[in-house]
């Protein structure tokens, strides 16, 4: 998949020539400076303030204006020195001394030194602010200790030997102390940068800054003429001199802007419904459409596993069954699901890691047979038959065997999928309703655990599973079906928490990736998340496009490396 | 006359009361709040939602948040605006005169339209021409606003002969921004004056056909008055009656209620803000923009009822 991004990526600057961009390939020496790209979301940004927020706009905003000591290449996934010029690992396994690039300054044209980095980190781990970023800057729940040694070295020392040890931190953006000290000392930095703020006080490293903000209407960041990365040619950074990023709500409105020529890229990816749309326009050359392949993470299913979730139900002593998950993941035509949910652009998964994320598959992964002849036999199991012979199954009291599933609504894929469980559960005898709630009361619910199962999206900020040890520790606010257990709940998760606790630890990759195919079989056994198909990935850009960087990262898959995307000339 | 003036008036500070209180205690009552939405399931830790909540102060009880509410709006202060970190009283006017624009000009559009169309449907006894506006009138009222904008859109798109959505272009092209808000206009107020125009269209005919039946009119062509005289001076007056009763709430209802057309074309006004506000649960949002609607829908009917008043004074018995 990476190979087919990489050639797109390459087939967008067919005709511009070669050197090197975004993806670290040869690309254009003829690509012209100048010019501006109009850009699309759906909603306004939450705030200026990405310690708060994680919303898709927000998250263009900070990719924009801010930047990080390292990025991770959403194309190769590998990581790259940004702010961070160099860093050394000790003999510990533990303390990095990070060597900063030097006369970098802000947008404002305030000098960067290790004291910003020191405040950034401050900043995401302050109680009172409650940063969403900060459990992604943890290792094994525990925070980094940061320290300036000069102006331009930070040593950033691990609670332990932390396997993916720099990677984390892609997922700060490096705010300058000199604008927001005064707010973290007063304990306001959370409501900082709300956007009420002028554009001018929003200052960052990223190679845009904001120069106005028109509720309801639009962005406009203009280039960041202090911004510190060069192209290969040694001209400077970004290429384009304006980015517009238009709030168009309606999706329909959005794919015709696009095929138009008024716009030149989405946030999003091309969905199913407008797919046959978006391939002609790119047969008229109106529009570049790129086929990314099957994507990293597929939309999610499961049931609540809480302890006592169900007590005085009589449903509890089939709900939190593992045979109940697995007889559905047998239940379940996984084809007739990705052509029906995803019209046919989506592949069969069993797994939450997916083919696509390379490194880290287990390729032992067995491909769950549809077979509902055996899924009525582990439910019989469990006590679930059809006891009156009208077609449904009832439970060991005879009362019917029934759940319900909560999902978005406004969101087609969930929709469709959760109501392909639903039908192909009916066929096994399995009655099962659909809730379709907006996206905050869905959150509630499951945060909550006011729910019985639910299908929603999850995605990861790393393809690297010691980035996201929230979600794979018992002890996890992010641990899907049971989430911040005070002690594993099952034995099963015991062991996971073992392999991750190793896993994170090691410094040997095939040790590492042996022992999270470990933890992947045991997810496939106790199928706590069951999962159905991945969709294929096709994001379409404008033809004047040129140099850009496609990825498989679920909010930005463009404009991630916006300050190498430049437009061809007219 | 002044008492039935003070009644109305009485009747729309009580509507625009009750609907925004009533908005603000739904939004804060349905699960999920704005706190959850921001912080997104990855985020939203039990102790970080909590955290976030009190920030928000919308860790307080849903008749706390809504007594304190009241205090401030009684004062002329709606609180602030979640989403927006801005006080709802900057933030509605804003969107309000968007809408104003997008609803009068759609609104002058159908009238200008509608009425005479109707007129001459209603004055004349078969034809081709009434034959074909009729036809054209009932395609128009059986597509709801979001169809029609969408087809708009679709033709816009294709041609590329106007803009597709949005209210002003990033930089304002030659001639200026007035024009340019011009050619961003015509999409959206087309989508809504088309079938609005069609609904006028069917309702002054009707009336038209009604009048021209009169026997004061009918005297009135017998006494050799030229037709076309009798029915654009006389009995036109007449006719008109029913469409100045609707028209009022046709008036409010469009101000208030443009949402689709406002999603679909990214028009920045009113609906779209209350459907931001929706689906943020920005809840002081939602009960600003609900009292704005109402507060237009009540100007309206009222303008509308004291017009109808003078023309027929039995509707202030």
């Amino acid at each position: 998949m990476l190979a087919v991004a990489a050639l797109l990526a390459a087939a967008c600057r067919t005709d511009t020539g070669s050197t090197s961009g975004a993806a670290g390939k040869s690309v254009s020496t003829s690509i012209v400076r100048g010019g501006e790209i109009v850009a699309s979301v759906r909603s306004e940004p939450r705030t200026f303030n990405r310690l708060t927020a994680r919303d898709t706009t927000t998250d263009l905003v900070s990719e924009l204006t801010q930047a990080k000591l390292v990025r991770i290449n959403k194309v190769t996934q590998a990581v790259e020195p940004w702010l961070a010029e160099s860093w050394t690992l000790a003999a510990d396994r533990r303390t990095y001394t990070i060597r900063l690039r030097q006369n970098l300054t802000f947008s404002d044209g305030h000098p960067f030194t290790a004291d910003d980095v020191v405040f950034a980190f401050a900043a995401v781990y302050d109680e009172k602010t409650g940063s969403i970023l900060a459990d992604s800057l943890k290792a094994g729940g525990k925070t980094l200790t940061v320290s300036a040694s000069d102006p331009q070295t930070v040593v950033v020392t691990f609670p332990f030997a932390f396997a993916p040890g720099v990677r984390l931190l892609e997922n700060l953006p490096i705010l300058p102390r000199h604008k927001l000290e005064p707010a973290l000392k007063a304990g306001k930095l959370a409501d900082a940068w709300g956007l009420s703020t002028p554009p001018s006080e929003v200052v960052g490293m990223g190679p845009f800054v904001l120069r106005e903000y028109t509720p309801g209407q639009r962005l406009r960041f203009e280039r960041n003429p202090r911004y510190w990365r060069r192209a290969p040619d040694g001209g400077p950074l970004p290429y384009l001199d304006r980015v517009t990023v238009d709030v168009i709500p309606d999706q329909n409105a959005e794919l015709l802007r696009l095929e138009s020529g008024q716009i030149d890229t989405m946030s999003g990816e091309v969905v199913p419904e407008s797919y046959a749309t978006m391939k002609r326009a790119a047969g008229e050359g109106r529009v570049q459409l790129l086929d990314l392949g099957p994507v990293l993470w597929a939309d999610s299913f499961w049931f609540n596993l809480k302890p006592g979730a169900f007590a005085g139900d009589a449903r509890a002593a089939w709900l939190q069954r593992d045979e109940l998950r697995r007889a559905i993941s047998m239940a379940v035509d996984r084809k007739a699901f990705a052509d029906a949910v995803f019209l046919g652009a989506g592949e069969p998964v069993y797994s939450f890691v997916t083919p696509a994320n390379k490194e880290w598959y287990w390729t032992g992964t067995p491909a769950t047979p549809h077979d509902p002849a055996g899924a009525k036999a582990l439910l019989a199991s469990i006590g679930l038959t059809d006891r009156n012979g009208d077609g449904l199954m009832e439970d060991a009291s005879g009362q019917p065997a029934r759940f319900s599933i909560v999902t978005q609504k406004g969101r087609p894929r969930l929709e469709r999928g959760a109501a392909v469980v639903r039908d192909e559960l009916k066929k096994i005898g399995l009655t099962v309703d659909v809730a379709l709630l907006d996206a905050n009361a869905v959150i509630e619910r499951l945060v909550s655990g006011r729910y019985e199962a639910a299908m929603y999206p999850i995605l990861p900020t790393d393809t690297d599973p010691g980035t996201n040890p929230d979600f794979w520790f018992s002890s996890g606010s992010f641990h899907l079906w049971n989430m911040s257990q005070p002690k594993p709940a099952t034995d099963w998760e015991r062991r996971i928490d073992e392999l991750m606790a190793q896993q994170i630890g090691s410094a040997d990759y095939a040790e590492r990736k042996r022992l999270f195919d470990e933890v992947q079989q045991i997810l496939y056994e106790h199928q706590p998340v069951v999962y159905f198909a991945a969709q294929k990935w096709y994001v379409a850009v404008s033809s004047r496009l040129v140099n850009v960087a496609p990825a498989l990262y679920q909010p930005l898959p463009v404009l991630w490396a916006a300050d190498t995307i430049a437009v061809r000339p007219r | 006359m002044t008492r039935y003036i003070i009644r109305r008036l009485a009747f729309a500070l009580f509507l625009v009361v009750a609907v925004s209180s009533a908005s603000l205690l739904l939004a804060g009552a349905v699960p999920g709040d704005f706190a959850s939405g921001t912080l997104g399931l990855e985020g939203a830790r039990r102790d970080r939602l909590e955290q976030a909540r009190e920030r928000y102060g919308l860790d307080k009880p849903l008749a706390v948040q809504y007594r304190d509410w009241v205090a401030h709006a009684v004062r002329l202060d709606f609180g602030n605006s979640l989403l927006y970190d801005r006080p709802v009283g900057d933030l509605i006017p804003e969107r309000a005169v968007n809408t104003a624009v997008l609803a009068l000009t759609a609104l002058t559009l159908a009238t200008l339209v509608g009425l005479p169309l109707g007129i001459v449907v209603g004055s004349r006894h078969g034809g081709l021409m009434p034959s074909a506006i009729r036809a054209g009138s009932v395609v128009l009222l059986s597509m709801p606003p979001l169809l029609t904008s969408l087809f708009l859109v679709f033709v816009a798109a294709r041609t590329g002969w106007l803009p597709i959505s949005g209210m002003r272009s990033a930089v304002a092209p030659p001639g200026g921004a007035a024009l340019d808000v011009l050619r961003h206009l015509v999409v959206p107020a087309a989508a809504i004056a088309l079938p609005l125009a069609a609904m006028f269209e069917r309702l002054q005919s009707q009336a038209m056909r009604e009048v021209v039946r009169q026997p004061y009119v009918l005297a009135a062509v017998a006494r050799g008055a030229s037709r076309s005289r009798v029915v654009w001076r006389d009995a036109l007056k007449a006719a008109l009656r029913p469409i100045a009763a609707v028209y009022g709430l046709v008036v409010g209802t469009l101000l208030s209620g443009s949402f689709a057309v406002e999603v679909i074309t990214a028009w920045p006004g009113l609906g779209r803000l209350m459907l931001e506000a929706l689906s943020a649960r920005d809840v002081y949002l939602v009960a600003g923009c609900a009292g704005m609607g109402s507060i237009f829908l009540a100007v309206a009917t009222l303008f509308s009822d004291v017009a109808l008043a003078f023309v027929d004074p039995r509707v202030t018995e």
